[in-house]
């Protein structure tokens, strides 16, 4: 078994120094994110980040591979921010392009997903929607007898689920990818779970969810439309959906561009839904005439429901 | 266009990129020198640049910089 008690007393000032060394133009950003943080922030972090040292030792890991997969997923967000900005376009716009780029790739699936976990809590805007999340979804204790979460990505979101929700609530997850779905697996570690490894349109359920959780994975679509259509679908009479999504938000595996919020909204009306609650979390410490002057990414959370009829 | 004209105009984009009229760059600048200067404004720098001066630059240039020196030097390269 490894143990680095350096890590384990104080992980994100071991990552943010270990980051200051290795890459210093990026680590004003996190500094001015730590800047931000309270003691709320510190106790959920730490909460997570013991969880997570025990799964990278698990795997025979080291927070540092973890450090190093977040500055490869830097540099890759760099290099599609350039050509963003220089053409006004993500680069990849179809399903099969970004698939054979990352998620048909085992060694960039890896680091893309330790790099997005390293990311929840180093970057601000991550944090606020997360915030918003697990602040709101009390709210829903009562009314949520069955739990969906489609796309569930390193399973954070999922976990604080397990534990806000009701103990007797049925828990469902749908993810295309397998590296997702094991390290949810390994972070939850609950057998109340039922994981599907399938494509969200080839699935179906007889009774219809409660809640319904998606966490940036409209713009990894071709047709955001038509999922929240699907899940509209799968959502019973009287339930909510949460749901995330940036916009100008280059990636590796980003394919649909809404360039602003209202792009965003208009596509919730047309798939059925209206908005119950929504927040809007700049990417970077910017004024909003910079932020749409310089295309700067926001993150757009919101609690939806089915529209009156 | 000499070195310390291009200076002049990189400054210039400087100062309308992190919006800070009191930024005054000179070749041995760095990142560590103008607070602002983090990995969001570099990019636009990068392409704040290459729009003035109707250049483009490759990845391994923009990482070799080590200094203003050093980008107004490539800038150079480019228009000659």
């Amino acid at each position: 078994m490894l143990y680095y008690p350096e890590v384990m007393i104080e992980p994100v000032n071991y990552i943010c120094e270990r980051i200051e060394a290795l890459n210093p133009i990026h680590s004003k950003k996190l500094r001015k994110s730590m800047e931000f943080f309270d003691d709320k922030y510190n106790e959920l972090a730490g909460a997570f980040f013991e969880k997570y040292i025990q799964l990278l030792h698990a795997e025979n890991k080291t927070l540092d591979y973890a450090i190093d997969c977040y500055l490869k997923m830097i540099a890759d967000v760099n290099a599609e921010t350039l050509e963003f900005l220089r053409t006004g376009k993500y680069s990849s716009s179809t399903f099969d392009e970004v698939n054979a780029r990352v998620y048909a790739s085992p060694e960039t699936m890896a680091y893309y997903m330790h790099g997005l976990i390293l990311s929840q809590f180093l970057w601000k805007h991550h944090y606020q929607v997360f915030d918003y999340f697990i602040n709101t979804l009390p709210q829903y204790i009562n009314t949520t007898k069955s739990y969906l979460e489609v796309g569930v990505g390193h399973g954070l979101y999922l976990s604080k689920s397990l534990e806000i929700l009701d103990d007797e609530a049925s828990f469902t997850v749908v993810d295309i990818s397998e590296t997702s779905i094991t390290l949810a697996k390994h972070f939850t570690n609950n057998s109340r779970i039922a994981f599907n490894l399938r494509d969200i349109f080839d699935f179906d359920n007889e009774e219809k969810f409660d809640f319904i959780t998606l966490g940036e994975v409209l713009e990894h679509v071709e047709d955001p439309l038509k999922l929240l259509s699907k899940l509209n679908s799968l959502l019973s009479e009287n339930g909510t959906l949460f749901f995330t999504t940036p916009t100008n938000a280059p990636a590796i595996d980003h394919i649909y561009l809404f360039n602003n919020v209202e792009e965003i909204r208009k596509i919730v009306r047309q798939a059925g839904f209206q908005i119950i609650g929504e927040r809007a979390f700049l990417s970077e410490e910017v004024s909003p005439e910079k932020a749409e002057k310089y295309k700067i990414a926001v993150l757009y959370a919101a609690f939806i429901k089915k529209a009156d009829v | 266009m000499d070195r310390p004209e291009i200076l002049k105009k990189v400054n210039d984009v400087f100062i309308d990129v992190m919006d800070d009229d009191n930024i005054i760059l000179n070749y041995v600048t760095t990142a560590n020198d103008v607070d602002e200067w983090d990995s969001l404004n570099h990019i636009q720098l990068v392409v704040a640049i290459e729009k003035l001066f109707k250049i483009r630059f490759t990845s391994k240039e923009i990482q070799s910089w080590d200094n203003v020196g050093a980008m107004v030097d490539s800038i150079i390269s480019k228009l000659n």
